[in-house]
């Protein structure tokens, strides 16, 4: 447990593939400062860096379905961490200036990753990862998104999703030249008009505030190719602690068929 | 550079993520999405040769199972509160709605997006309603589908963002 989240994370390969292009980090963000011993009377100064804890969730799906698409999402994990941590390093104290700067840090560590997952192609076509991240500083969760991961939340037993699938079936909802349910039948729904590596690269950022009892969500889609809405509210409603809703959603999607690698990240606000 | 925090509100299904969409992109989606938390977008206008980058806000909707969170309303520089046209309840909210953000944000400046300007003819507003609505603040007729009175809303909210305040040094 840390900081008021109870937080756990899996990955596995599932039963139809031979390797894992999934990756995912649970990562605390400190100050660095560590105060030993001091002649000042007034410690306050040091207070604030003490301060609370950031959260860094990240869940990515490499594409590609060969080496490449692991060491993409590898690749866009590593390098987030780098950054964001980076970033982060005003978190403690945020006006309104501060939170929009640090809103813009978090997209151009996004940028950053992308092109570090570009560089690894050298002159070959690079491959490619989905990516959602999630800083948490309570109450509040700064997401950015890009490709088909999802974010999702409970709040009040009401499960919502946070991000949108940037495919090219849900662009084609969009223009109207797609119903939903024609969508859903479309080998579109594979292909990411928008991913870290890709030719477009488009980072949605959003953020959302939690109250204790609410449990956040972050999956790839070998998680929602086999288990529905209701399923997964179900589990995060009822389940005591985030090790086991994790661990549940995870079987849930082998006893489903596996056919992907599936990655769950679960983030339980105990206050 | 001058960076303004600009958040969207009004009742749930009248337009803000498409007001924004269409402002950002120059896009406009047929398929309606129901917002959740805040979605944040950026974009660079050009206000008497000063460029000034207006961070928007775009907050889910009021609606039966959520209020406006106020909490995302601190701090912000302006306030973009968008009605419905076709729907006039959503315009007699605005009044409430504008109570709740200036208890969170202050008397911070506001104005009003009466969208769906391109379906004014299944408007169920009266010359009276409207007029009663700029009470509010001044109102924008504007289309997100269409782009009408789209991009003239959001420079209009940069000016007076920018403007010097009398009284100001």
């Amino acid at each position: 447990m840390q900081g008021g989240i109870d937080v756990y994370g899996a990955t596995d390969v599932g039963l139809k593939r031979d390797n894992n292009e999934d990756h995912f980090i649970i990562a605390g963000i400190r100050k660095s400062l560590d105060l030993r011993q001091t002649s000042l009377v007034d410690r306050s100064a040091f207070d604030a860096l003490r301060g609370p804890e950031a959260q860094l969730l990240v869940v990515a799906d490499g594409v590609g379905g060969n080496v490449g698409g692991e060491r993409a999402s590898e690749t866009a994990v590593q390098a987030l961490a780098e950054y964001v941590s980076r970033a982060a390093g005003c978190f403690s104290r945020f006006d309104t200036e501060a939170e929009q700067d640090f809103l813009a840090d978090l997209e151009g560590a996004v940028r950053k990753a992308h092109e570090r997952v570009r560089a690894i192609a050298e002159d070959r076509t690079p491959p490619a990862t989905t990516l959602t991240m999630v800083t948490f500083v309570w109450p509040r969760a700064y997401i950015v998104h890009v490709g088909d991961s999802r974010a999702m939340y409970l709040h009040n037993g009401r499960l919502r999703v946070l991000t949108r699938d940037q495919t090219m079936a849900e662009a084609m909802v969009d223009a109207g030249a797609l119903t939903e349910e024609q969508a859903a039948r479309s080998s579109l729904t594979n292909r990411l008009y928008s991913a870290l590596g890709a030719d477009e690269m488009v980072p949605v950022v959003g953020l959302v505030d939690f109250v204790p009892g609410d449990v956040l969500l972050l999956c790839s889609d070998g998680l929602t190719k086999h288990v529905n809405d209701q399923r997964i509210a179900e589990v995060l409603a009822t389940f005591g602690s985030a090790e086991a809703m994790t661990k549940a959603l995870v079987a849930d999607a082998l006893a489903g068929g596996g056919t992907d690698n599936v990655t769950v990240v679960v983030a339980r606000m105990v206050g | 550079m001058i960076q303004k925090k600009v958040c969207m509100v009004g009742v749930f299904g009248t337009g803000k993520t498409s007001l924004v969409q269409q402002f950002v992109q120059s896009k406009f989606s047929e398929k309606y999405h129901s917002s959740v938390g805040v979605k944040i977008d950026r974009k660079v206008v050009d206000v008497n040769g000063s460029a000034v980058t207006i961070v928007l806000w775009d907050l889910a909707g009021r609606d039966e199972h959520e209020d406006v969170g106020a909490s995302y309303l601190r701090g912000a520089h302006g306030v973009i509160y968008v009605a419905d046209g076709t729907r006039k309840e959503t315009c007699e909210q605005i009044a409430d709605l504008r109570r709740v953000a200036t208890a969170a944000a202050g008397p911070v400046p506001g104005l009003i997006a009466l969208n769906k300007c391109d379906l004014v003819g299944d408007w169920k507003l009266s010359q009276a309603d409207e007029e009663a609505l700029r009470a509010n603040g001044p109102v924008f007729r504007t289309s997100a589908k269409s782009g009408q009175g789209v991009e003239q809303m959001f420079l209009a909210m940069a000016t007076v963002l920018v403007a010097p305040t009398q009284g100001a040094r």
